[in-house]
């Protein structure tokens, strides 16, 4: 195959890869936030540290596997814990002190994140069956961001059979619409939204430990990609999953061929395209008027 | 010309018809209050003349002038204002704060960042004097929402009325007062009202029947009757419509 | 307090804060000066979030526009005044503010933050990306810095003469300090407050809500401006991260919600309590976020009116009535 279309498609799958990953991370905080009204800006800490947990699953297992399945998990085991023990306290206060607990909590994990692991950039090596490349129909895929499009995908699926096909899910549903009436028919809202906040948490785990071997793992993770996420729900619009989906992909499209081709203005870009996106929609592109 | 007119004002919601053909006519200076059983539809003719809804058919006149479909803010400006069936008040600030607000806007004094407010003695003594007349003095320094319900209600109406709108819209003012709430807000209202036209829904019909000079009925959307509370009180269909579910 | 205690205690700050440099010496000026940079730039954003009840997570837009517009005008226009440049950095501010103003009026609430968030952010980026502007990541550093000349008196030098310009830039601070004050003491400044309980209530009562905030944005805006602007000269240095960063938009919010939101001064209170608690933690112990991770989350979850809100509540309760409770003013 013609070099030049192996970088092209390489660089478009590479995109597509990271967008899925950023949808994975904002599609849990737009959630959180559609449901609960809640700001959760620790929600780029807990993707950095089920990255972190990842790469310590791996140090010491060598199994790559293990470690996608416990890392998410303990990661949201402490934003459940951060939601049950803290975040409920401070609802009265309205998203001022969400969004100040959230920050605080962050800079806690970042803390200690640092302090366990150190400030040096750390590498959490790929399976050896995902490395590599594969050839499809006479074009060469790297083997990597095609299992990440393919493990967001899969978890996407998951989530909206989930939600639709489930008697929970509809419960979900329903307190995302509205928590009041819910709770009014007897149903422990209180759980549903733990559980709620710890599948979003969850699914941003799976996020770090599956971006873990591109990016490596660093304390400014958590800055780095938690900004880009912020960025796509602002964009994508609070509460609208369907915007969040469409403007991943477009920003992992965009930061990965803007890299290629303009490589300095590449963020640019990216914040350009948002600024636009708001300058006509201020509540994003598909946002709803009243979050 | 009557100083508010609606002209076969219809409404429905998806399929339900709520108003029906409704032509209401209140005139300059009078108290005319707006009755009905529930359901009658009176809540919906209070939102399409105040601007919440745009009606699905007909046409609501202010003074003569064509004001359908006008936003809240755009109808206060002309002339309109209107006090809340839920409390609506400026909670965190003191009942002397709330009524220097509504004076202020009264004033026209909307922009001025060049004076000391305090400095503003005119302003004061104004804010002070309708503390006194509405009873609320000795809580001039309370937060709003610290007072008892009756007194934030009466802050309320008189948010309602401190200003110099023309026409002013009631909406359950007596919600949730005891008698005697009830009965110093109609001396209340009675007072700050002089000159000025009112239109009140109500439930209460003590409150109606002291404050009123004419009483529409509405009854399934469309209106039963209209007239002097005498009129109304001897109306036959009114009573049936009513059927026990009020007390005349 | 009435006012000719006020008056005295105007006086009274203002020898204190003149007798600084001499009694302290140049370290412990420029950490005042610092202070009182960022208490400004904080009660510039409390004139948002506490008095209108508009959250803004991106304030930092402004301080930066400040800091960038001043060090470039110093670094292009040769033979600038001081006060022009300063005046400069201001008026960019408050131009950025009022562009702003048709998309920031319309939303409010946690789009409104957010919304502030992702501006600044792009203003971040762009200030490390047209580096042929703004020199990237290296910033404006050493840009002239004229004297100032008062006409007819002469001209008092200000570059490496730290005493000089700890006096101009506190007499500048202490205007725009008194200027925001003096804001929430007029009719308009009440017109913020019946905003931030009640928007709805204030359109109905005649006020032009979205104009009313327009013009508070702007104020706001100039006021964070004055605050870069000298930020910028006091270190003859404007770079992205110390300017634009996350944490430049961050840092007021901090020191508003420990010093006490409803308050005109909470915020400048916090700004020491902040800084203060920085200094010491970056002395004594290497993991300084750890130290203002739990302080937040302390503050939010136990005192979240912050200090003074809870000295006013203290003493809301040795008093015998209870004036307006939470985040308030006294009339008198």
């Amino acid at each position: 195959m013609n070099p030049t279309t192996s970088m092209y498609v390489a660089q478009g799958l590479h995109g597509l890869a990271y967008g899925m990953i950023l949808f994975l991370i904002a599609s849990g905080l737009n959630v959180i936030f559609g449901m609960m009204g809640v700001l959760n800006l620790a929600h780029a800490s807990f993707f950095m540290l089920s990255a972190y947990l990842g790469y310590q699953v791996v140090a010491l297992t060598g199994n790559f596997w293990l470690a996608l399945l416990l890392a998410p998990l303990g990661s949201a085991l402490v934003g459940v814990a951060m939601e049950r023990f803290l975040l409920r306290r401070v609802h009265a206060f309205g998203h001022m002190g969400e969004l100040i607990l959230t920050v605080g909590v962050g800079s806690i994990v970042l803390a200690a994140v640092k302090s366990i692991w150190g400030t040096e950039s750390l590498q959490l090596k790929m399976p050896a069956i995902l490395s590599g490349r594969v050839t499809i129909a006479g074009l060469d895929y790297p083997v990597y961001r095609l299992f990440i499009i393919g493990l967001a995908l899969l978890i996407l699926a998951v989530m909206t059979l989930l939600l639709y096909r489930t008697r929970l899910g509809k419960i979900v549903r329903a307190a995302v619409s509205d928590a009041g009436m819910v709770n009014a028919l007897g149903i422990n809202i209180p759980l549903v939204f733990m559980l709620v906040f710890g599948v979003g948490v969850w699914m941003a785990g799976i996020a770090g430990v599956a971006i873990a071997p591109i990016l490596t793992v660093f304390p400014g993770l958590a800055d780095q990609v938690g900004m880009d996420a912020f960025i796509v729900v602002v964009t994508g619009g609070f509460g609208s999953l369907a915007g969040a989906f469409i403007v991943s992909l477009i920003f992992g499209l965009l930061s990965s061929y803007g890299v290629q081709f303009m490589s300095e203005l590449a963020p640019v870009l990216i914040v350009a395209f948002m600024a636009i996106v708001l300058a006509i929609r201020p509540h994003g592109l598909l946002g709803a008027r009243d979050s | 010309m009557s100083i508010l007119e609606t002209k076969g004002l219809a409404h429905d919601f998806g399929g339900l018809q709520v108003l029906c053909g409704v032509d209401l006519r209140v005139e300059q200076g009078e108290r005319h209050a707006i009755i009905g059983p529930n359901g009658a539809g009176k809540t919906t003719l209070f939102n399409i003349i105040t601007g919440t809804y745009r009606p699905s058919a007909g046409k609501v006149y202010f003074k003569g002038r064509d004001v359908t479909g006008l936003a809240p803010h755009a109808l206060s400006r002309l002339g309109i204002g209107r006090s809340f069936q839920i409390t609506s008040t400026f909670g965190r600030l003191t009942a002397f704060q709330n009524i220097r607000l509504a004076v202020l806007a009264r004033r026209g004094i909307r922009f001025n960042a060049l004076r000391s407010i305090d400095a503003m003695d005119d302003v004061t003594k104004e804010t002070d004097a309708v503390l006194a007349r509405i009873n609320l003095g000795a809580e001039r320094d309370r937060a709003a929402s610290a007072l008892s319900y009756g007194k934030h209600r009466a802050l309320e109406i008189s948010l309602a009325l401190a200003s110099d709108q023309e026409l002013v819209l009631l909406d359950e003012f007596a919600a949730g007062m005891s008698r005697d709430e009830t009965h110093d807000a109609v001396e209340l209202i009675r007072r700050l009202t002089e000159g000025r036209t009112v239109v009140l829904i109500e439930h209460d019909m003590d409150a109606v029947f002291s404050l009123a000079d004419r009483i529409t009925v509405l009854h399934r959307g469309e209106i039963l009757a209209t007239g002097t509370p005498a009129e109304i009180r001897a109306n036959e269909a009114v009573k049936e419509a009513y059927l026990g579910e009020m007390e005349f | 307090m009435s006012a000719t205690q006020r008056r005295l205690a105007c006086v009274v700050t203002a020898f204190a804060l003149a007798a600084i440099p001499p009694l302290f010496g140049p370290y412990y000026t420029n950490l005042f000066l610092t202070f009182a940079i960022f208490s400004v730039f904080s009660v510039s954003l409390n004139l948002l979030l506490g008095y209108t009840g508009l959250f803004s997570f991106g304030h930092a837009m402004f301080f930066g526009t400040g800091a960038y517009a001043t060090a470039l005008a110093l670094k292009h226009v040769s033979g600038l005044p001081l006060l022009a440049a300063v005046g400069i950095g201001v008026a960019a501010a408050a131009l950025l503010a009022l562009v702003l103003c048709p998309i920031v009026v319309r939303v409010s609430g946690t789009a409104f933050a957010m919304l502030h968030l992702a501006f600044s952010q792009m203003m971040y980026v762009l200030a490390l990306k047209l580096h042929n502007i703004t020199g990237g990541e290296d910033g404006i550093g050493n840009f002239p810095i004229p004297a100032l000349t008062i006409p007819g008196v002469g001209s008092v030098p200000m570059k490496d003469e730290p005493a000089n310009f700890y006096y101009f830039a506190i007499a500048l601070l202490a205007l725009s300090l008194w200027l925001m004050w003096f804001f929430t003491r007029t009719p308009l400044g009440q017109v913020q407050l019946a905003i931030r309980e009640n928007a709805r209530r204030t359109d109905y009562l005649g006020f032009r809500v979205a104009q009313t905030k327009a013009v508070i944005y702007v104020f706001a805006a100039a006021n964070a401006g004055v605050a870069g602007s000298l930020y910028g000269l006091f270190h003859d240095l404007v770079s992205a991260d110390g300017a634009l960063g996350a944490l430049v938009s961050f840092a007021p919010i901090i020191n508003i919600m420990i010093g006490g939101i409803g308050t005109f001064l909470g915020p400048v209170l916090g700004t020491a309590i902040f800084e203060l608690i920085e200094e010491l933690a970056s002395r004594y112990t290497e993991h300084v976020e750890l130290v203002i991770g739990l302080l937040l989350v302390v503050v939010i979850m136990y005192a979240p009116m912050g200090v003074l809100g809870v000295a006013r509540m203290l003493r809301q309760k040795w008093r015998r009535d209870a004036p307006a409770a939470g985040a308030l003013q006294k009339t008198s």
